[in-house]
């Protein structure tokens, strides 16, 4: 039986997770793509990559990076914006986990219970999750699998996410940094100044 | 109270260099263990042959270790303390069993769905009517799908290990789910053994919430409007996708905790002479039953190896098919009677005909390792 | 000083959804308002899905209008329509299952203790009738019979209103309900007084018809519960939709059972508690 990869969906009706057939998260140093180990260099370059390439990249930032909670968050936060800029991305906010009622408008935000609605709606390709935490992250990671075609990237500050195409783990300020040089760099190859 | 200083690395507690020996029983080793552990609150309930654990962990609160200590009203009702605890922020530790288990059922699940580390200890017997206060492990096969890690104990030296390390595995944050250290009542708590325990002044290193894959209960992280955890009920397809990936979420959390079994105990197995055409796979004191059956029949000329597994959930699926890949037969002697161990094995082996469910003895009763050889005896004329 | 956590992270202060700005710059974290000053500020409880005219719903608007320190306050509720309010409200609160709300609030409110010594947190049980006097009643006595710090407020609507309408031991003497299809057959459960025999050290019923006194009340509660013994105060917010009154007549149900002399505003205060309220109370002024 060939080996289970986490590609971009819409993947079915109930995909498994990913950790349940054979995906296992990275040691430090290294992160995942598509379901597979890699040195983390060769993450952020897909990364930096999948972003420059995309059509209409968005950036879903958590609560753990959306408030000013504790020290070092403020730093991270602008360097997401600067990162977002560089990639042309949009920003749209999952400012909370709850399932909310009576409706949401998946047009400004995100919601971790049915975040399909979000990346239909604005139809979105490629996105990012930094600052959600873990248990949420992976509910709507593999929600986004199951009936989506978007590519999704987790910047994680812990272990990581098996259901996103890329995880990154122990991700903080420097690896934000890391990925912005790296675009810049692949940008000047390409003769894009802007 | 011993004077204790905070572990930099949870090994310093684990591997200890000044191992120190105790003949001690089941509920005393789970005493050293939790003395060990830097937990923050303990909940009692009686129930036999639970209560003298936490009697004595209820000692480590008077003598100072652990900062708070009570008895709850209920199982259901301690269950549920400890969650608030464990939503609060600290690390807890319950124990239960039996009658205990049932009237406690309906939160082991809830645990697992909120994301919990509560490290519990089940110490089995029976449950049905006519009441009985006797070993019996068919409360596990009812446990078996709640969604927490479930170790088992063969005697006080792993209700000891397992038990302080359940920690290290139930607080990391891409597993952070309950776990349950079980152990056959009577037979494991109330009998001694020498145990080595860890130096007693050294205890592991604090829980952080901050590190939790879901926020602590305390108004002080965020997101501020937050519940753990709303009704997702809505009829609609995107209410039950939720409902659904959140539960694959708890399977993965489960399936997360096999690498960290390995690292703390060793696998989620044992095994002896595991090339041996016949392999009999136990858990709990039925391994220790076992090990005297082995003994008997090799002085007979039969080839027995022996298979603990140590972890139930998650399942050694892969380390079980391919162990029992070469084994003629597999025996698997149980101490209840459904046979859930059996039931386990049969499903995930190929050829399950080779798997003999039994023996089995249920209600208090004891296995004479002679049952064992009898059953080992029986697959022999099948092997030559 | 405002806590870090309602402080919106530089940059991200235009993508922010406007219920979350409003929070910041209009809520009542650390600030001083009650219920006078509704329609001033934004509230706590965002949109509900609750039905039209219920009396647990305002209860609800009035209570989290009314807390003494929202910043440093947990709520623990239980199952039935409050859970469903419950997502929308812009503090931490705990769904456990249903009538495990007090045992929920005990281990809780110690960890937090412990945790933050030198700073109250305010633990808040609310929860309704059938989960307090019914399926939790045991686990509500304990926490009581224990002492834990914590304050416990019953949203009574007199029946299991969110499994469709069903007796509960709330529920008026002779009310046709499902599940007592002939009346109910005995009194409400005498809750205020079993509070007070169990060790509550300030025990109230109010209702959401005089927001004043249901202030006082909520806010007596958790203030003795911080700091002298466990507190009860029951809240009497009839349900239209399983009473089958108009929604608009929910404040006028209440009036007609004080008038009747059914429904009466009680307190009781022990000593203690009345010396602490009568220091703190007086500070204030």
């Amino acid at each position: 039986m060939d080996s289970y990869r986490v590609k971009a969906g819409p993947e079915g009706y109930l995909p498994p997770a990913a950790a349940c057939v054979g995906i296992c998260l990275p040691e430090r140093g290294h992160a995942l793509l598509e379901g597979e180990l890699v040195p983390e260099e060769r993450a952020l370059e897909e990364i930096a990559r999948r972003l420059l390439a995309a059509g209409n990249p968005v950036f879903f930032p958590g609560p753990l990076i959306l408030w000013d909670w504790k020290e070092g968050v403020a730093e991270k936060a602008r360097a997401l914006q600067v990162l977002a800029r560089e990639v042309r991305a949009k920003i749209i906010p999952m400012p909370d986990y709850r399932p909310k009622y009576p409706m949401i408008n998946p047009a400004v935000e995100i919601n971790p219970n049915h975040p399909n609605l979000t990346i239909w709606h604005n139809h979105i390709d490629v996105c990012v999750f930094i600052g959600v935490h873990c248990h949420y992250a992976n509910v709507a990671l593999k929600i986004i699998r199951g009936g989506t075609d978007c590519y999704t990237i987790a910047i994680c500050g812990e272990v990581g996410h098996e259901d996103a195409m890329i995880s990154l783990r122990d991700a903080g300020l420097r690896t934000l940094e890391r990925l912005t040089a790296m675009v810049r760099e692949m940008k000047r190859k390409a003769g894009d100044v802007g | 109270m011993i004077e204790q200083r905070v572990a930099l690395m949870v090994d310093e507690v684990f591997q200890p260099t000044r191992c120190e020996s105790r003949f001690i029983t089941g509920s005393e080793a789970v005493k050293e263990a939790i003395q060990r552990s830097n937990i923050t609150m303990a909940i009692a309930y009686p129930i036999t042959p639970q209560s003298e654990s936490m009697h004595l962990v209820g000692d480590l609160y008077a003598e100072g270790y652990i900062p708070d200590y009570f008895r709850g009203e209920s199982e259901f009702a301690v269950m549920g303390q400890v969650a608030g605890a464990a939503m609060g922020g600290v690390r807890v530790f319950t124990a239960t069993g039996g009658p205990g288990t049932l009237r406690a059922f309906e939160m082991f699940p809830c645990w697992a769905g909120m994301r919990l580390p509560i490290v519990c200890c089940f110490f089995t017997r029976g449950v049905n009517s006519p009441l009985s206060i006797q070993p019996d492990t068919i409360e596990m096969a009812f446990l078996l799908d709640t969604g927490i890690i479930m170790l088992h104990a063969e005697g006080a030296q792993d209700l000891y290990d397992f038990t302080l390390r359940a920690f290290a595995i139930a607080e990391q944050t891409d597993v952070h789910i309950p776990v349950g250290v079980f152990a056959d009542g009577f037979f494991v708590t109330h009998t001694r053994e020498m145990v080595t325990v860890g130096p007693p002044d050294v205890k592991l290193p604090p829980y952080d919430p901050h590190r939790s894959p879901v926020p602590a209960m305390d108004m002080e992280g965020v997101p501020v409007r937050h519940m753990r955890d709303p009704f997702v009920m809505k009829s609609n397809f995107i209410s039950y996708a939720a409902h659904a990936s959140w539960q694959q979420e708890i399977l993965a959390a489960v399936e997360r905790s096999r690498k960290y079994v390995h690292e703390y105990l060793g696998g989620l197995l044992e095994t002896e002479n595991e090339e041996a055409d016949i392999l009999i796979m136990a858990a709990g004191t039925a391994v220790s039953q076992s090990r005297e059956a082995i003994q008997l029949a090799r002085a007979q000329g039969i080839d027995v190896g022996l298979v603990k597994i140590k972890c139930l959930r998650p399942f050694p699926t892969e380390e079980i098919q391919h162990l029992a890949r070469r084994a003629r037969a597999i025996v698997v002697p149980e101490f209840n009677r459904v046979g859930w161990l059996a039931r386990e094995i049969k499903s995930v082996v190929e050829d399950n005909s080779r798997v003999v469910g039994a023996p089995r003895v249920f209600g208090g009763m004891t296995m004479p390792s002679e049952m064992i050889l009898a059953q080992l005896q029986a697959c022999v004329p099948a092997t030559r | 000083m405002t806590k870090q956590i309602f402080r919106i992270a530089p940059g991200f202060e235009e993508i922010m959804p406007e219920e979350y700005r409003e929070l910041v710059t209009d809520g009542p974290y650390d600030r001083s308002v009650g219920v006078a000053d509704l329609g001033t500020f934004k509230e706590l409880l965002e949109e509900h899905p609750l039905c039209a005219g219920c009396g647990l719903a305002l209860s609800l608007r009035l209570f989290l209008a009314s807390l003494p320190a929202p910043a440093d306050t947990v709520v623990v509720g239980s199952t039935g329509c409050s859970a469903i309010a419950f997502p929308q409200v812009g503090l931490h609160n705990i769904h456990g299952l249903f009538g495990n709300q007090n045992a929920i609030a005990s281990g809780l409110k110690r960890a937090l203790k412990l945790r933050f010594p030198d700073r109250p947190k305010d633990v808040v049980v609310v929860a309704g009738d059938g989960a307090t006097a019914d399926i939790g009643l045991e686990m509500v006595m304990h926490s009581w019979f224990r002492a834990e710090n914590i304050a416990t407020v019953m949203l009574d609507n007199e029946a299991y209103a969110n499994t469709g309408g069903q007796e509960s031991g709330m529920s008026p003497r002779g009310a046709v309900l499902n599940m007592a299809p002939t009346g109910k057959k005995f009194e409400k459960v005498a809750m205020p007084e079993i509070a007070r025999e169990s060790g509550c050290a300030y025990v109230a019923v109010t209702s959401p018809a005089n927001a004043r006194r249901f202030e006082k009340a909520i806010r007596r509660a958790i203030l003795v519960a911080r700091d002298v013994g466990p507190t009860y105060v029951q809240v009497f917010c009839p349900c239209p939709t399983n009473f089958k009154f108009r929604p608009d007549e929910t404040l006028g149900v209440i009036r007609k059972r004080e008038k009747e002399g059914v429904f009466q505003y009680r307190e009781y205060i022990t000593p203690e508690a009345q010396q602490y309220l009568a220091a703190s109370e007086g500070e204030k002024r």
